[in-house]
């Protein structure tokens, strides 16, 4: 409920922003790092939609992804591991005002925040969520993580990885309440770009995978898809993606796809080559949880003191009664 | 040409019957509502259920509830036969009872036809309804379709909406006092008083006292905080907005309507309406000034110099529609016999502005008394409200009749929503001197002859006609008159079928007061040259020498019976069909002044859409205007990684995008171009020739770019 008079007022002092309006502390990532195009992209975001910096928050877990709160000049919460998304769903509840961001990482969502992941999903919360997809855990210096190759020699895989990796498009889409799925790849910026755009702009939990290169620990892991465009496969659609006429003079690879065909998004999602660089899935319709929960609607300082009260005391011993 | 066929011409060219053989055509009906004789035996819309909520659900059709009721009590096949009969029962019971003038809860009603059709003595059909009964998801007040039923159903919906908007209201008078309560407390806390001994030793509580030194605590405080407290222009204006918002909560001043207040919004006239909006405007301003002070402190962005100004001038036109729409709106129910010279204006004033009152116009009667005017028609002023409403541009106006009003609900609930006037004519088909059908089939009888056909204005639905304008409602709305099929006994016993339009003088033949412009013709005279209303009034053209335009109609003993029209029925008839035809223009049906657009275009235009944007690509950007001799990165594809950066500042830089391009290509050498282009994880920097021949290593240097020029 706002009233006209102060939209106009406020419309008067619009700030103007730049990129530098939101650029944090200096990326301490390493040079060549696939987060540097992903920070980028979301500080364009953010100045392309003039998103006010304190009505804005980044939430992570723990790893080199998640250091992208540090970056911007918003507000952050560099959380615990594996556990960005219930922190991002907690303030979404309480600030239904904010423009929430979710950054985490393989190890961070796919590993130990994995049933957060699901259940993020499936309450479909107004957040846009971007997977650093980089295979490996970094930051803790190349240790195999759940997205990393069949075969991968790492600290913890001296022999290479035994398993398949789990695929995080296959595993969201398998989820119900799904709404916004969809996939980019760090080195091609426009995209990453035009696809958080569009996850910006749904009105439920949209979750972006970013294929991103480690140029410390698997430098050459991606250099096949970066030297044969043909690898990578653009799904365009009226509903999704258009890409402009010159990413489409090197990226030739590209079909139309519907992003309303779960069907068809999980079938693309299943084949990792080429590379699917784009919006599977997109359904407005599905229902947002805060919107269908009633939450208290006024935090009154009463409110807040019998909540505190509450959960103090459940850590107060009582004295025993006496016997008799 | 025979004396009898004179008599017809002369009567259908001068409404005079002449010669014994014609006869006014009373106690006839429209041969296409033969069918309809027992309204209590046929499943339809009436009665209905009226329900408190804000959504559709608050209009309910009692078929619809019981069809519910069995799919979930009566499982499929024969097996669920027998409590389907019973629960039919009792819902023909129901609207028998409706039908009689009963009213009251569905609920009540539930017993009363129970205990009507001897449940009391079936043990199986108490059952039957007792399970029924269990499984009825909604109680609510059960009407039928009478005099005063749009005022009753709009009044209920419209009070319903006005609570929810009540609450919401207060919850968020709540919220900001709340808020501006915070900034008060905040400053306090960090004042001198807020931070002296006593209030940080209360603050501790009981039993730790001790364990604290009040006094250095609060002179460590007074050090660190205090110096900047809130400036006494600010906290006065913050004081102020919370004690108007505080005073605005339900309870403490009827200006935030509350349930129990909302008959004082309801009006039977537009003048009243008028002067109680008037009333309370000034103490919506106040508190729409306090809103919007509030929100502006709550977000730190009140600016005094900038401001003030502003709220000193604050009056009626810095308060829009949309703000008035926070408040409770107005309602008015009148009906359109009391719209003579100055209700009349009043009702033009409110449509044409922007306030929030609703009007409901209960339209009795379409057709004019005879005596009253000399051509029939569809002339009424009421009956044309609804369109002289869009002409103002500003209120949602709907159009509908009483029997449709079931299928109209969401568009009802619209217009209550709307932010600004909203005009509701409904026509009820209860006027008095037509009391030969019930009011139910007189208006389903007005909307299927076009005479007061439906139509909604939505001005917030978009930017043109085709978002704004609808013809939603309507029975076929894409033909002139809506064709039926009609099926008799001929002479020889068989069964005979026609396809039959029903006509704007199928509507008057319901009109007893009309029944003049009929005649009816003995079987004996039937002949050739009697052709069917519909296939009169399709052309333009008159129907042709000789041709005598009849309309098929029944009596009292279900015979089948000829009435000729007269002319100036015909014509009448004509005038309707035109205005309908206007109609079908603004929604898009017919077009005069442009390609007709039928129901089938917004496919044909979805289909055509992908193909024009398909075609955008066709206007492909220049190709990049760099030879492989000039230096130059392929900027939009900078993934940002900071390895061109890292190694020459000067020679690569970032544009406004954060992605590189060459800045200052004498700033480096070659080698470094080159070392920049290998070292590129996305190889996107193409160092070119080199400018300098005589650079040290150059012949190795060129043949490392090759792979990159």
């Amino acid at each position: 409920m706002s009233t006209r008079a102060h939209e106009c007022l406020m419309r008067m002092y619009l700030e103007e922003h730049n990129l530098e309006s939101y650029q944090g502390s200096i990326p301490r990532w390493c040079s060549g790092c696939g987060d540097n195009a992903i920070l980028t992209a979301v500080q364009r975001l953010c100045r392309d939609e003039k998103l006010r910096p304190e009505k804005t928050v980044f939430v992570s877990g723990i790893g080199c992804s998640s250091r992208l709160p540090h970056y911007m000049k918003t507000y952050g919460f560099h959380g615990i591991h594996g556990r960005a998304l219930p922190v991002a769903e907690g303030i979404r509840l309480a600030r239904p005002d904010l423009n929430v961001f979710v950054t985490t990482g393989d190890g961070d969502c796919c590993s130990i925040g994995a049933a957060h992941w699901i259940h993020a999903i499936r309450y479909n919360m107004n957040m846009t969520v971007m997977l650093h997809d980089n295979q490996i855990y970094g930051l803790t210096k190349m240790q195999v993580s759940p997205t990393s190759p069949k075969g991968l020699r790492s600290k913890t895989t001296p022999r290479g990885a035994f398993l398949e990796p789990l695929n995080p498009l296959t595993v969201t889409l398998g989820i119900q309440n799904a709404s916004f799925v969809a996939q980019a790849v760090d080195w091609i910026p426009e995209l990453i770009y035009e696809i958080l755009s569009r996850a910006f702009h749904h009105k439920g939990c949209s979750f972006v995978r970013i294929i991103q290169r480690c140029p410390e620990f698997l430098p050459e892991l991606l250099d096949p898809w970066l030297h044969d465009p043909n690898r990578t496969l653009l799904l365009t659609h009226e509903k999704g993606l258009q890409v402009s006429a010159s990413l489409s003079r090197v990226y030739k690879n590209q079909r139309e796809h519907d992003p309303m065909d779960i069907d068809r998004a999980r079938e693309i999602a299943s084949a990792g080559d080429p590379i699917p660089v784009g919006i599977l899935y997109h359904n407005p319709s599905v229902p947002r949880y805060e919107e269908l929960h009633a939450i208290e609607p006024l935090r009154t300082p009463e409110l807040i003191q019998r909540g505190l009260e509450a959960e103090l005391d459940k850590f107060t011993i009582w004295p025993q009664e006496e016997a008799g | 040409m025979g004396p009898e066929l004179q008599a017809h011409v002369a009567f259908h060219l001068t409404g005079k019957r002449m010669g014994a053989g014609l006869q006014a055509a009373e106690g006839l009906r429209p041969g296409l509502l033969a069918r309809f004789a027992d309204l209590t035996k046929l499943r339809h819309d009436f009665p209905l259920v009226l329900v408190a909520g804000v959504d559709e659900s608050c209009i309910q059709s009692l078929s619809t509830l019981v069809n519910r009721i069995l799919q979930v009590i009566a499982p499929r096949g024969i097996a669920g036969e027998a409590t389907r009969q019973h629960v039919l029962r009792l819902e023909r019971e129901l609207r028998t009872l409706a039908a009689n003038g009963e009213t009251g809860l569905l609920s009540r009603l539930w017993d009363q036809a129970a205990k009507r059709i001897g449940a009391a003595d079936d043990p199986a059909l108490a059952g039957s309804i007792s399970r029924a009964l269990a499984a009825l998801a909604f109680d609510g007040e059960v009407v039928d379709c009478t005099h005063g039923l749009p005022s009753r159903l709009v009044t209920l919906a419209w009070k319903t909406l006005q609570q929810r908007k009540a609450e919401r209201r207060a919850l968020e008078l709540q919220r900001f006092s709340l808020r501006l309560s915070d900034i008060l407390r905040a400053d306090f806390v960090r004042s001198r008083a807020g931070t002296s001994a006593e209030r940080l030793q209360a603050s501790v509580g009981t039993g730790m006292e001790d364990a604290f030194d009040f006094q250095a605590m609060s002179g460590t405080l007074a050090q660190v905080s205090g110096k900047d407290p809130l400036p006494d222009s600010r906290r006065r204006r913050v004081q102020q907005a919370l004690s108007l918002l505080v005073a605005r909560q339900p309870g403490t001043q009827a200006v935030a309507a509350g349930p129990d207040d909302l008959d004082s919004l309801v009006f039977a006239n537009c003048r009243d309406a008028l002067a109680a909006f008037r009333d309370r405007l000034p103490k919506i301003i106040e508190l729409v000034k306090a809103m919007v002070i509030a929100e502006l402190e709550i977000e730190g962005r009140y600016v005094e110099a900038t401001h003030d100004p502003f709220f000193a001038d604050f009056d009626e036109s810095s308060v829009s529609a949309r703000d008035l729409n926070l408040f409770p709106d107005y309602l008015v129910c009148i009906g359109s016999e009391s719209l003579h010279s100055p209700e009349n204006a009043g009702l033009m004033e409110i449509l044409a502005s922007e306030m929030p009152i609703k009007v409901v116009v209960e339209v009795s009667d379409v057709l004019e008394e005879p005596a009253l005017r000399a051509h029939l028609g569809p002339v009424t002023t009421a009956a044309q409200l609804g369109r002289m409403a869009m002409g103002l541009g500003s209120a949602y106006v709907l159009q509908s009749c009483s029997s449709h009003l079931y299928q109209a609900r969401s568009r009802i609930l619209a217009g209550l929503v709307y932010a600004g006037p909203a005009l509701l004519s409904v026509f009820s088909g209860s006027a008095r001197g037509t009391g030969l059908l019930p009011p139910y089939l007189l208006a389903a009888a007005a909307m299927e002859s076009r005479a007061f056909p439906a139509f909604t204005y939505d001005p917030a639905a978009g930017p043109d006609w085709v978002a704004r304008f609808s013809l939603d409602g309507n029975p076929q709305p894409e033909a002139d008159w809506p064709v039926h099929e009609f099926s008799y006994e001929d002479e020889a016993h068989q069964r005979a079928t026609e396809q039959l339009a029903f006509t704007f003088i199928d509507f008057v033949a319901c009109d007893p007061r009309h029944a003049g412009h009929f005649a009816l013709v003995p079987r004996a005279e039937w002949n050739g040259s009697m052709v069917p209303v519909g296939s009169s009034l399709i052309s333009d053209s008159p129907p042709g020498v000789g041709k005598i335009p009849y309309l098929q109609m029944v009596d009292g003993d279900y015979v089948l019976q000829r009435a000729l029209a007269d002319e100036k029925l015909l014509s009448a008839a004509h005038r309707c069909r035109e205005m309908w035809h206007s109609l079908q223009e603004l929604g898009g049906v017919r077009g005069s002044l442009a390609q007709p657009v039928t129901p089938a275009a917004p496919a044909v235009m979805a289909a055509a859409a992908p193909a024009a944007s398909a075609a955008l690509p066709v206007v492909e950007d220049p190709e990049p205007g760099q030879r492989s001799d000039d230096p130059h990165i392929d900027t939009p594809r900078c993934t940002t990684c900071n390895e061109c950066t890292n190694l020459n500042n000067r020679m690569f830089a970032y544009d406004a995008n954060k992605q590189a391009y060459i800045a200052d290509i004498n700033a480096g050498t070659y080698r470094e171009l080159v070392e920049a282009a290998e070292t590129c994880q996305v190889a996107i920097i193409h160092p070119g020739k080199p400018r300098n021949p005589d650079e040290p290593g150059i012949a190795e240097l060129m043949k490392r770019a090759e792979p990159f020029l």
